[in-house]
C-alpha cells in the first residue's frame, strides 16, 4: 500500500497536491486552473477522439474491402471477356480451315476469294496464308508477297503443330503495323498431312475491344505478354513495363503509381493467349463518399473539441474562482481574527501600562504643583523665574502623556453596553450639531443622505455618538480644508450602513492594513494619539457591527459602518 | 452661593501613594482646607468613625481594603458622606459601581488641583443638603 501511495504521490502533480494542503499560502491559481482544463478536456476528448478514429479506420477498411471486390469482379469479366474475343476469333479461323480443305485454298484463288468473304464479315482481318507441313507458305492474301516464306524455323510453326492452334503476341511485322496472328493446324484427310492456315488481325481490334470493356477514363487497363511489352496501350505506362509485370503476383496487389498515388494493381492471366491483363486502379474508387466521410468526421470532431473547449473553459474558471474566492474568504476571515486578536492584546497591554503610569504621573503632577505653590510663596532668589519655566513644562508634559493615558484606558474600556432603541439618523445629526462649527470653519461642506425609513436600532447612544465622533473628525481632519462630506444611511440585509466618506487626500495601501491599530498615526508627533480609529473600531465590535475601510490616494476615504439592529451583547470580558 | 468657610471643610484623602497623598494634603493646607489622609482602606474607615470628614476623596485601588470595599461598608454606616472617587485605574465600570453606591463624582489622576477643589466644594454642598434634609444629623 505504502509504495502504491508514494508511487501516486509522484505522480499527482504539485498545483493538485497543493490544494490537498488545508493550509494557508497562496496556490498558484494558474497553474491549478491549467492543468484542471487539460485533465478535463482530455477526459471530454478521449472518447469522441477514439471514436471517431475508430469510425474512420473502420470505414476505410469498409471501403477498400469493397473496392478490391469491384475490382476483383471486374478483372474476372475483363479477362473473360477477352477471353471470349480470342475463342471467337480463333472460331472464325479453326471453321475457316476445318471447312476449306488445303487442295483447295492452294489451288486457283480460292484463298482470295474466301478473304474476300472474310473480309466483308470480319474487316479486322489483315491477311491470310496456307503453309504447308514443311512451313512454306503455299498461297497468301493480303498487302505482302509472302508465298514461298519459310516459317519452318519459327518457334509458332513448331507450337501450332504440336498443339494444333497458336495465337501469337503483337508485333508489327513488316507493315509496322501492330498486329498478331492466330494460326491453326489440320490435317489433310487424304495425304494425311498437316497444313496450317493462318490469319493476322489488326492490333486495333484487340485495342478497341479492351477500350470498351474499360469502363473508367482514370482507370488503366491494357494487355501484356509474358515477356512484359505492351499488347494494347496503356495510360500510364509505355512500352515495356515487365518490370511492373515480374513483381506482380496473380490477384490485386497494393502500391503507389510514379506519381506517388496509392494504387491497386491486378493482373490475371488469359487463357489459350499469350497475354495477361493488367488493371491498375487508383485507389478510393469511393474518393467522394470518403472525402466527405473525412469531412463530416473533421467537423463533428471539431465542434466537439470547441464546444467542450468553451464548456470546460467556463467550468475551470468559474470552479477555479470559487475555490479562489473561498480561499480569500477564508484568508480574510482568518486575518480578521487575528488582527480582532491583536487589537485586543495590544489593548490590553497598552490599559495596562495606562495604570501603571497614571500613579506616578499623578505623583509627578502634584509634586510639581506643590513646588509651585512654595514658589510662589517664596520670595525671588536667583534662578526663580528659570524654575518655574521648568516646572511648567514639566506639568505640559504631565498634561500630554495624561492625554495619552486617559485615552489608553479608554481604548481598554471594559464598559457595558447600554443598549436602548434608537434612530441611527438622529445620532448622526447630534454629532453633526457638535462639529457644525469646525466645519464651517474649514469650509467643508456636509451632504447628509440618510434613509427616513431606517428602522430603530437597539444600541449604545453614547458609544455610537464617539464613533461617529471619532470618524467624522478624521474625515474632516483628511480634507483639511474645502472639501465634501458625505454621510449615507441605509438598511442593507437586515443591518443599518453607514458609509463616511471624504474627499480628502486619502490613506496609502500600505498603510491602511494598520489604521485600526492603537497608536498608529500618520500625524505629527504630539498632534495625534494613534488611537481614535482603534477606541472606534474597539467600539464598533463591542456593539456587535463592523467596520471597513476603502480609499483612494487622491480620491478620498470611505468608511464602512455597520450596525446590526439586534445588537448582541457580545462583550464577553 | 455663598463662599465656603474652607477652614471648617474637613477632608480625608485615603490613598496608598502615600507620596502622593502627602503632596496633596500638604496642597489642599497651603489652600486652607482642613485635611487629613489616610493610607489604606482600613485606616480610612478608622478615620472616618473617630471623626468623620465633610467629604471623602478615596482611591480604588488599595492593598487592604479597596475603595469599592470601602464604599460598600459607609453605605451601611454612613450612606451620607460625600466621596469623590480619584484614582489611576479608572474605568469606566468602577466609576458606575461607585455612582451606584452614591458616590459624589469621579476623577481621573492625574487631576488638575483646582478641579479638585471644585469637585470638593461641590461635593461638600451636596454633602450639607443631605445633612439639612436630615435635620442636622451627623454623617454617620
Amino acid at each position: 500500500m505504502r509504495p502504491l501511495s508514494a508511487l501516486a504521490h509522484k505522480l499527482v502533480p504539485y498545483a493538485f497536491k497543493e490544494s490537498s494542503i488545508f493550509s494557508l499560502h497562496k496556490r498558484s491559481y494558474g497553474q491549478f486552473r491549467t492543468l484542471l482544463f487539460l485533465v478535463m478536456i482530455a477526459i471530454a476528448m478521449g472518447p469522441v477522439i477514439i471514436t471517431a478514429g475508430l469510425g474512420y479506420f473502420n470505414y476505410k477498411d469498409l471501403l477498400q474491402k469493397e473496392e478490391r471486390g469491384q475490382l476483383e469482379s471486374r478483372l474476372v469479366g475483363s479477362s473473360r471477356s477477352i477471353e471470349a474475343l480470342i475463342d471467337s476469333l480463333k472460331s472464325i479461323v479453326m471453321f475457316v480451315a476445318s471447312k476449306n480443305r488445303y487442295v483447295e485454298l492452294t489451288t486457283g484463288n480460292n484463298l482470295e476469294e474466301l478473304f474476300g468473304r472474310i473480309k466483308r464479315q470480319y474487316a479486322f482481318f489483315a491477311d491470310l496464308g496456307v503453309i504447308n507441313q514443311a512451313g512454306i507458305q503455299q498461297t497468301y492474301c493480303g498487302p505482302y508477297d509472302l508465298v514461298d516464306a519459310d516459317y519452318s524455323g519459327e518457334q509458332w510453326f513448331k507450337e501450332v503443330i504440336d498443339r494444333g492452334v497458336f495465337i501469337s503476341r503483337v508485333y508489327t511485322g513488316y507493315r509496322h503495323v501492330p498486329h498478331f496472328a492466330v494460326a491453326v493446324a489440320n490435317q489433310d484427310p487424304k495425304t494425311r498431312k498437316t497444313w496450317v492456315l493462318r490469319a493476322t488481325i489488326d492490333a486495333v481490334t484487340l485495342q478497341n475491344f479492351v477500350n470498351t470493356i474499360k469502363t473508367n477514363a482514370s482507370d488503366d487497363l491494357f494487355l501484356v505478354d509474358d515477356e512484359g511489352s505492351l499488347q494494347t496501350s496503356s495510360e500510364h505506362y509505355g512500352g515495356n513495363i515487365s518490370s511492373l509485370v515480374a513483381h506482380l503476383g496473380p490477384g490485386i496487389q497494393q502500391g503507389l503509381s510514379s506519381e506517388g498515388q496509392n494504387i491497386f494493381y491486378a493482373i490475371a492471366k488469359i487463357k489459350n493467349s499469350p497475354w495477361s491483363l493488367v488493371l491498375v486502379e487508383k485507389r478510393y474508387i469511393h474518393h467522394q463518399d470518403w472525402t466527405t466521410f473525412r469531412m463530416r468526421l473533421l467537423v463533428i470532431v471539431l465542434a466537439c473539441l470547441a464546444l467542450n473547449l468553451a464548456i470546460v473553459y467556463g467550468l475551470v474558471t468559474m470552479l477555479t474562482n470559487l475555490i479562489r474566492k473561498a480561499d480569500e474568504m477564508q484568508m480574510t476571515m482568518l486575518q480578521e481574527a487575528e488582527h480582532t486578536d491583536k487589537l485586543a492584546s495590544i489593548g490590553r497591554l497598552a490599559a495596562g501600562v495606562g495604570h501603571e503610569i497614571n500613579n506616578p504621573l499623578a505623583i509627578i503632577n502634584q509634586k510639581t504643583g506643590l513646588a509651585d505653590d512654595l514658589m510662589q510663596l517664596s520670595p525671588d532668589f536667583e534662578h526663580k523665574a528659570a524654575i518655574e519655566g521648568c516646572l511648567r513644562v514639566i506639568d505640559q508634559s504631565v498634561e500630554r502623556c495624561k492625554a495619552i493615558t486617559h485615552r489608553l484606558l479608554g481604548f481598554a474600556r471594559r464598559a457595558d453596553v447600554h443598549s436602548e432603541s434608537l434612530q441611527v439618523n438622529d445620532v448622526i445629526k447630534e454629532v453633526m450639531q457638535f462639529l457644525e462649527n469646525s466645519m464651517m470653519h474649514s469650509r467643508i461642506r456636509l451632504d447628509l443622505q440618510l434613509q427616513d425609513d431606517l428602522p430603530l436600532i437597539f444600541s449604545d447612544h453614547l458609544q455610537l455618538q464617539q464613533i461617529f465622533l471619532n470618524i467624522i473628525n478624521n474625515a474632516i481632519d483628511a480634507i483639511g480644508k474645502d472639501g465634501l462630506v458625505t454621510i449615507t444611511t441605509h438598511l442593507v440585509a437586515g443591518e443599518v450602513r453607514v458609509v463616511i466618506q471624504d474627499n480628502g487626500h486619502g490613506i496609502a495601501g500600505d498603510i491602511l492594513p494598520h489604521i485600526f491599530e492603537p497608536f498608529f498615526t500618520t500625524k505629527e508627533t504630539g498632534k495625534g494619539t494613534g488611537l481614535g480609529l482603534s477606541i472606534t473600531y474597539g467600539l464598533i465590535k463591542k456593539l456587535g457591527g463592523d467596520i471597513t475601510v476603502r480609499s483612494h490616494v487622491g480620491q478620498g476615504t470611505a468608511f464602512t459602518i455597520t450596525l446590526p439592529i439586534h445588537s448582541e451583547n457580545n462583550d464577553r470580558n | 452661593m455663598t463662599a465656603i468657610d474652607r477652614t471648617t471643610l474637613k477632608v480625608l484623602i485615603a490613598d496608598d501613594e502615600v507620596e502622593f497623598a502627602s503632596t496633596l494634603v500638604a496642597r489642599l493646607k497651603l489652600r486652607k482646607f482642613s485635611v487629613t489622609m489616610a493610607t489604606s482602606g482600613r485606616e480610612a474607615l478608622a478615620v472616618i468613625h473617630r471623626e468623620p470628614p465633610d467629604v471623602l476623596v478615596l482611591d480604588l485601588k488599595m492593598p487592604d481594603l479597596d475603595g469599592l470595599e470601602v464604599l460598600a461598608s459607609l453605605k451601611e454606616s454612613c450612606p451620607d458622606l460625600a466621596v469623590i472617587i480619584l484614582t489611576g485605574h479608572g474605568s469606566l465600570d468602577a466609576g458606575r459601581q461607585g455612582m451606584e453606591l452614591g458616590v459624589y463624582d469621579y476623577v481621573m489622576k492625574p487631576v488638575d488641583l483646582n478641579l479638585l477643589i471644585d469637585k470638593i466644594e461641590g461635593a461638600f454642598r451636596s454633602g450639607t443638603v443631605q445633612k439639612g434634609k436630615q435635620n442636622g444629623k451627623g454623617a454617620c
